[in-house]
């Protein structure tokens, strides 16, 4: 087989390739169905911290909305409600839901969970 | 020459459809698209219940209906109040928490009924009085929302009494507790219910079904604890209870109720005149 033919094929291979690529990754890529909360986009994130927020404001419970912000990562939960603030004010969120999050970032700041290190 | 060209097509193709499988093994396995911006949508179940249960949470200090709504929309199920409900006896199945279930029963009735309601307590109901806390808001316009006559479980109010600006903050006044009492007490006689079923129907003061009603029943050497509003399929003020033959049962509403003793599997005749066990249907109602 002539090398002319050889570069006939490799050409066939990367396009062949590359078709693939452009089909898997923006036609028709892998769709999740049984995400983990981590992934959420940063708005989706940022109300779902509000809710805990706003649930906080009258149940008055660190421990349950420690475990409520426990499903957004591993962050601490202080460091998962000030990253909620800071989106929020570059969003331009209303006072009366900043302070709902703040409220839940200072109760945050303060909490120390069970079992953790003793003074 | 047209020869070598054609014995070329083959080996070209191969190469093609090879290139093509390796780049969608590529894409599909080694490296799929990695998903950092998702929607509540896709999140797995165990999640998806974690965030029903958050906003259930938030909807029980907010009373914002609409918003809980748009944030249950979110995730995507093709009937809300179904998922709420399901989730609810799940959580009721496994044991969990009288209050956290409650506030998902509590959610998903509203959503049914339309209206926005407090969830009754232990102790008492409440009434919510709205004070919006905006300094260019008239006086004029701070409303004070009272059922009447007053309710014991639910405050029906329109939808448009919550507005997102301003926010009210919520001041609960306490209001007497009103017993539920027993108003109706009928056999029913249906070969296609189960046999020895205890069938409860609770409505409040203005006759609408009041969910989230603990009811006790009681028999010799047991105890059971039903909820009302869990088969919203069959009405937010139901529950139901399995008798078993040869048992009398006392079943009392917790909230302020009385104890309605002796309730036992009657007979029923069918139309071959052959007895069968029926079923009892209780309807406790707020004066």
């Amino acid at each position: 087989m002539s090398s002319q033919n050889w570069i006939r094929i490799v050409i066939a291979l990367v396009a062949g390739a590359a078709v693939g690529l452009i089909y898997g990754w923006i036609i028709d890529p892998v769709e999740y169905t049984d995400a983990a909360p981590n992934i959420l986009r940063q708005d989706y994130r940022t109300d779902y911290v509000l809710m805990v927020a706003e649930a906080y404001q009258s149940e008055q419970d660190p421990v349950i909305a420690a475990q409520r912000l426990a499903i957004l990562g591993s962050e601490p939960p202080a460091k998962i409600a000030g990253n909620a603030i800071e989106y929020a004010r570059a969003q331009a969120f209303p006072p009366d839901e900043m302070t709902l999050l703040q409220g839940l970032l200072t109760a945050m700041q303060t909490y120390q969970p069970a079992g953790g290190p003793n003074p | 020459m047209n020869s070598q060209r054609r014995n070329m097509i083959l080996p070209i193709l191969l190469a093609l459809l090879a290139g093509l499988g390796l780049g969608l093994a590529y894409s599909w396995l080694i490296s799929p698209t990695q998903y950092t911006d998702a929607s509540p949508s896709i999140l797995r179940a165990d999640f998806k219940n974690q965030y029903r249960a958050v906003i259930a949470a938030s909807y029980a200090s907010t009373h914002d209906i609409e918003r809980a709504r748009a944030r249950l929309a979110l995730l995507g199920d093709p009937d809300p109040v179904q998922a709420l409900s399901a989730q609810a006896q799940q959580m009721l199945a496994a044991g969990e928490a009288f209050d956290k279930v409650r506030l998902i029963a509590q959610l998903a009735s509203d959503l049914q009924q339309g209206v926005i309601s407090i969830p009754p307590t232990s102790t008492s109901p409440a009434v919510v009085v709205n004070t919006p806390t905006q300094t260019n808001q008239p006086l004029g316009e701070t409303e004070i929302v009272e059922a009447t006559p007053p309710p014991a479980g639910a405050i029906e109010t329109p939808f448009t009494f919550l507005t997102p600006t301003p926010r009210p903050t919520q001041t609960p006044i306490p209001l007497p507790v009103e017993p539920f009492a027993l108003v109706g007490q009928d056999t029913v006689c249906n070969p296609d219910l189960p046999a020895g079923l205890l069938q409860i129907m609770l409505m409040d003061a203005r006759r609408r079904q009041a969910a989230g009603i603990e009811i006790i029943v009681t028999w010799n050497g047991g105890e059971d604890s039903l909820f009302s509003g869990f088969k919203p399929e069959v009405g937010d003020g139901y529950a139901d209870f399995l008798m078993e033959p040869g048992i009398t049962y006392s079943v009392r509403v917790v909230e302020g109720g009385t104890t309605v003793p002796n309730i036992s599997i009657p007979n029923c005749t069918d139309s071959n005149g052959q007895l069968y066990p029926g079923g009892i249907l209780l309807t406790f109602q707020q004066p």
